[in-house]
């Protein structure tokens, strides 16, 4: 059995909509959703690029209330000081043989470090023997009881076996992140290694077959999933 | 280009030998077209994955090969002379999701850089595959582009339409209402680089 999540309780689970901003009616699935996942939150996490908005819209809402006025205006001009470019002149009194020292330091632990760096997240290589740069996926299917979920599509040869997804302790919850290179691919979700299901989140074509396929588009210049 | 894919090897064990034969076949004829083949072994090795029939896998890869061939003379009509294979084969997944051949062409024409047809025609077909009409969805893109919007507006439009129709709004209602927009909002500022516009000295 697969539960398919409202698209915009999956941008909650995404971090892109707080519970605030669902509707009314989502409220309550949108907290069934975040209580599912709570065990994935334990994962390290990149902070959203509109994390300053979010933030700046909560300190708004809370310079509404007059018992926290003061308190928003504080946190405000914190954000503001913290926030605000300033020029910075640095005077320093060095002899001649030091700067050489300090550049040839500089050299080395250019040499050193960028051996064993991984790759940013941006360049992510793609996986599945692919060196095109990749843009990171996450996939989730909701599939209370299922044994073994994985995915097949263009990007791993179709091969049901490749790539399965983890469970999220017991909740029924199923992920994986894959670095997908620019271009569309067609996939879907085989559950107990028999199954196909196409994913609920995503948009859908006819796959020639009887059956549909889940895609998903990477595009445009610097690559974005559609 | 066929010499690229090793279609025997590729396909060996995932499907059945009366089907790689074709396939192969396919493939060197699409190749000697110009046309990319990865999505025929694609097509092939996913009905091997599904467990199709022989048969129903053939009928696939040669309806995806038609596809190809229609989204090549589609971008060639278009105005690109020889069109990559990146964008045929956006063309083909645009053709697959609904879109007719002449909207194929009508899209590539309008694009722009930065975004090419590629990625415009991507933007259509997803667009397609969440259920917009396919004339809505002409309508939808080509506005965005004709009003001079961002590249990110653009790569947007299925977000937008997914949380619109989140909304209750139909697939079609969401681009319209949205092609509407586009038409009217005040085209933003060029990007400037984060502190340009600030001067450094008083």
């Amino acid at each position: 059995m697969t539960r398919e999540f409202h698209p915009l309780v999956k941008r909650l689970l995404d971090g892109e909509l707080t519970l605030g901003d669902l509707p009314l009616e989502l409220r309550r699935e949108g907290e069934e959703a975040l209580r599912l996942l709570a065990p994935l939150d334990r994962a390290p996490v990149t902070l959203s690029p509109a994390l300053d908005a979010r933030v700046m819209a909560t300190l708004r809402r809370r310079a509404g209330s007059p018992a926290t006025v003061r308190e928003s205006f504080r946190a405000r001009r914190v954000w503001r000081w913290i926030s605000a470019p300033r020029d910075v002149e640095i005077r320093l009194r060095v002899r001649p043989w030091a700067v050489g020292a300090l550049a040839a330091a500089a050299v080395l632990a250019t040499l050193v470090l960028g051996r064993s760096s991984a790759p940013p997240v941006g360049d992510a290589v793609a996986a599945f023997g692919s060196t095109r740069p990749g843009v990171l996926v996450r996939f989730v299917l909701y599939a209370p009881g299922a044994r073994r979920v994985a995915i097949a599509g263009t990007f791993n040869q179709w091969d049901r076996e490749a790539t399965p997804l983890a469970p999220a302790g017991r909740t029924g919850v199923w992920t994986t992140t894959l670095a997908l290179a620019p271009g569309q691919h067609q996939y879907a979700f085989v559950v107990d290694g028999a199954r196909w299901v196409p994913d609920p989140a995503a948009p859908a074509v006819d796959d020639g077959f009887g059956r549909r396929n889940s895609v998903v588009a990477i595009a445009g210049p610097g690559g974005r999933a559609l | 280009m066929s010499a690229q894919v090793d279609v025997p090897a590729r396909l060996a064990g995932r499907v059945p030998p009366e089907v790689v034969a074709v396939v192969r076949g396919v493939v060197d004829s699409a190749a000697a077209r110009g046309l990319p083949v990865e999505p025929l072994v694609q097509k092939a090795l996913e009905g091997g994955a599904k467990g199709v029939p022989a048969e129903r896998v053939i009928a696939a890869v040669r309806a995806l090969a038609g596809e190809l061939d229609a989204s090549a003379g589609a971008l060639r009509s278009a105005g690109l002379a020889a069109p990559d294979g990146d964008a045929i084969e956006a063309g083909a997944f645009a053709l697959t999701a609904g879109l007719q051949e002449g909207q194929v062409r009508e899209l590539a024409h309008a694009s722009r850089t930065p975004v090419g047809p590629a990625a415009t025609l991507r933007v259509a077909a997803t667009l397609a595959a969440l259920g917009v009409p396919a004339k809505e969805t002409v309508k939808l893109v080509r506005r965005t582009i004709e009003a001079g919007r961002a590249a990110i507006d653009l790569l947007d439009l299925p977000d937008r339409v997914e949380s619109e129709i989140a909304r209750g709004a139909t697939p079609a209602q969401a681009a319209a209402g949205l092609a509407r927009a586009a038409a009217h909002l005040p085209v933003g500022p060029p990007d400037v680089p984060p502190g340009r516009e600030r001067s450094r000295k008083p």
